[in-house]
């Protein structure tokens, strides 16, 4: 088997630089607060070292040492999304990934048919989609985890030979610090004279097991290029999750989008690289001093483009404002695959499925998730109810296959149906006016008595019972009208056309 | 057809299933209305890849046209649309009428908005037919933004149908029906609303296969009557 392992090399700081893309390639440097005490550094990267900065530094020590410098505030946010977008590095290449601190790991045996050129090619495309991602990793290629991992401590691209014994060449001119992170086996090691994991492989192992315990013998055993570490993988959880916590409450929508626009950037390419698109999600926005915001954001089809799940929140935002400041937002998107169809040769060509999901997207954000989709009927007698549904594009099974010669007229309901004044006379109305319509009744059919759902309650609508008239209007104009029957009003339900 | 076949010295089989390659374009170029009567005043149907009209007054048959234009297209396997200001569409109606609700997408919006949604909506491709339905609307839409939904109707193939109270698209259409609605017929006692009729006058476009033989592209035809009667039944 072979193993990939990616390792992100200070994984919070990077964490922290994925929300301030404009910090790369300056001096920054992560600041973590212990208890009561200041914040000190506790990781930084390069720049910031060659400046002069060091761990263990507060915020005022690091900024006058390098005035450049820019200081993260850690937080349990960015941890968790770094983790969670390291962890989908993986995912885009494999179907399970074992998450270990600041390394992943997942086999690559599968790799080899989609990069024939060998598994250097393998390493660098691992290492171009992190960097997409926003981290800058190491990627090492071995045959066990442990190998794997001295590897990627060693070299920024490597891979190590299949075989024991070219794992072992691979692994033996190398240092013994790259092997353990324990300084008691690092001063025995350096004690006995052994400085590189050559000089280990050649001690017996029996010997090493015997004055350095269970933990001993493992280094040893590794330095040998024997690992008998298992590979755990698990699956990619089920939704995905990018959060900040501000360093100030905000109180309008617009620098809210603003923020959520990095949001959606950094999920929806964690999304992208798994080939799949975001097909809803949760909005928790933590409120100042406390409390919690809770919203769903349906989407109607799986969508990839960001200034489309903007737009909904923000109209979501606009419908139903925050009812105090936001310092947290957290963003938890559900993952699914855009639909696929299989072209059929004897039928049109429909709108291609990614196209018209961001389509449909971007319709339900003009006018409401509400508002788009396939009209169904309901089960009711109310003659005005009508019910959305999902849209799938293509003709469902039983529709006509010849397009009807029968021309029948429609009914264009008006919702909700608008109240008008009524005049009635001995047959039937006489005379209408409402907002748009004054006219004399020339012939009026009906009525209709239609009454039901006497079996709910009131706060559902209640029972209802109607008369219904058609009536030719002077206007020329054949209209649907009712008068209630609880409180005896004439509306107006639309008109025939 | 036949002296040509005869020419070619072809098998009577294969000679019966010959057509004039003009006949071939034809159903490229116009699609059916699903309503014999206006595919015969609009010389094959409504053109494609263009803007179309319906105007007329309430209850002349404007929605009745345009939906059977959606079934005709929706019964090709064609995907379509309909872009309603105002949300009148009745489910109970149109599934009576043959129209596949699942297979149609219904986009229910203020007028202000429609405009935009049926760009989206031909912008997006693969969608045969797309109504705009601005029947009640009113809206003052600027000749910019009909150039503009003309074009992208034109280059991603889709007919694109304004149903309307008054003429709107003017010179931007590529066919234009007016609608003069009829006396409605009762019957009874008890009255019933059985349907009306309604008087289809082809103001713009419209081609005949009798005009392209002739060489006469001009869009008025003499010898084309220029209006239909239409009936319309009620659901009653």
């Amino acid at each position: 088997m072979r193993l990939a392992c990616v390792y992100v090399p200070q994984l919070a700081l990077q964490a922290a630089l994925r929300r301030s893309p404009e910090a790369h390639g300056t001096a920054a440097a992560l600041l973590v607060a212990t208890g009561k005490n200041k914040p000190r550094v506790t990781e930084l990267d390069a720049q910031a070292r060659r400046d002069g900065v060091r761990p263990g530094m507060t915020a005022a020590q690091a900024s006058a040492v390098c005035p450049t410098l820019r200081l993260f505030a850690a937080t349990i946010a960015d941890a968790e999304a770094g983790a969670a977008a390291l962890a989908d590095v993986g995912y885009a290449f494999a179907p399970r990934v074992e998450r270990e601190g600041e390394r992943i790991f997942f086999a690559a045996d599968d790799l080899s048919r989609l990069y024939p050129t060998g598994e250097r090619a393998i390493a660098q495309a691992l290492q171009a989609h992190a960097a997409r991602l926003g981290f800058g990793a190491r990627v090492a290629l071995a045959a066990t985890k442990g190998a794997a991992r001295v590897a990627t401590r060693a070299h920024e691209l490597a891979v190590v030979p299949d075989d024991r014994a070219g794992t072992h060449d691979f692994l033996a001119p190398l240092p013994v610090h790259l092997f353990t992170d324990d300084p008691t086996l690092r001063t025995a090691f350096r004690r006995w004279g052994t400085r590189t994991a050559g000089a280990i492989a050649a001690l017996p192992l029996d010997a090493v097991a015997l004055r350095l315990g269970p933990a001993g013998a493992a280094v040893a055993r590794l330095c040998r290029g024997q690992d008998d570490e298992p590979f755990a993988p698990q699956l990619p959880p089920d939704a995905l999750e990018e959060a900040v916590e501000l360093d100030y409450p905000i109180y309008e929508i617009e620098p809210l989008a603003f923020v959520l626009r990095g949001l959606v950037d950094r999920a929806l390419s964690r999304l992208s690289g798994r080939g799949l698109a975001c097909a809803g999600f949760t909005l928790r926005l933590l409120l100042d001093p406390r409390g919690l915001d809770l919203r769903e954001i349906p989407l109607a089809a799986p969508t990839r483009e960001a200034k489309t799940l903007v737009e909904l929140v923000r109209l979501d935002l606009a419908r139903r404002p925050p009812e105090a400041a936001v310092v947290g937002v957290h963003l938890i998107a559900l993952p699914a695959r855009v639909r696929a169809t299989q072209l059929d040769i004897l039928r049109p060509a429909g709108p291609a499925p990614d196209r018209l999901a961001t389509t449909l997207a971007r319709l339900a954000a003009l006018v409401g998730p509400d508002n788009v989709g396939a009209p169904a009927p309901v089960d009711s007698w109310r003659e005005e109810a009508i019910a959305m549904t999902p849209y799938t594009p293509g003709a469902p099974p039983g529709a006509p296959t010849s397009a009807s010669t029968e021309t029948r007229l429609c009914l264009r309901h008006r919702r909700p149906p608008e109240e008008i004044e009524v005049l009635m006379g001995r047959t039937g109305p006489t005379a209408l006016r409402g907002q748009e319509t004054t006219a004399r009744v020339l012939v009026a059919a009906g009525p209709y008595r239609l009454s039901g759902e006497w079996w709910q309650d009131s706060a559902s609508g209640g029972s209802w019972a109607r008369e219904y008239w058609d009536v030719h209007a002077s206007d020329g104009a054949v209209y649907r009208l009712h008068r209630d029957g609880r409180d005896g009003r004439f509306y107006l339900d639309g008109y025939y056309d | 057809m036949s002296s040509h076949a005869a020419e070619l010295n072809l098998i009577p089989e294969l000679a019966a299933q010959m057509v004039p390659i003009a006949r071939l374009a034809e159903p490229q170029a116009r699609r059916p209305t699903g309503i014999a009567a206006l595919d015969g005043l609009l010389g094959g149907g409504w053109p494609r890849a263009a803007l179309s009209e319906i105007f007329g007054r309430r209850s002349s048959g404007r929605t009745a046209i345009a939906r059977a234009a959606l079934i005709a297209a929706l019964a090709v396997g064609e995907a379509a649309a309909l872009i309603d200001a105002g949300g009148t569409l009745d489910a109970r109606t149109a599934a009576e009428s043959g129209l596949p609700l699942p297979a149609l997408l219904w986009i229910r919006c203020a007028a202000a908005h429609a405009l935009k949604a049926v760009d989206l909506v031909v912008a997006a491709g693969g969608f045969g037919v797309a109504v705009l339905d601005l029947c009640d609307a009113r809206l003052r839409v600027p000749d910019a933004a009909w150039v503009r939904l003309r074009h992208a109707a034109r280059a991603q193939g889709t007919t694109v149908l304004v149903a309307t109270g008054t003429r709107r698209l003017g010179a931007f259409a590529s066919a234009a029906l007016e609608l003069e609605g009829g006396h409605p017929a009762f019957l009874g006692p008890p009255s019933l609303f059985a349907g009306l009729g309604a008087q289809v006058t082809r103001v713009r476009g419209g081609h005949n296969r009798s005009d392209e033989r002739a060489g006469n592209h001009s869009g008025d035809h003499e010898n084309q009557p220029p209006c239909v009667s239409l009936a319309f039944t009620s659901r009653s």
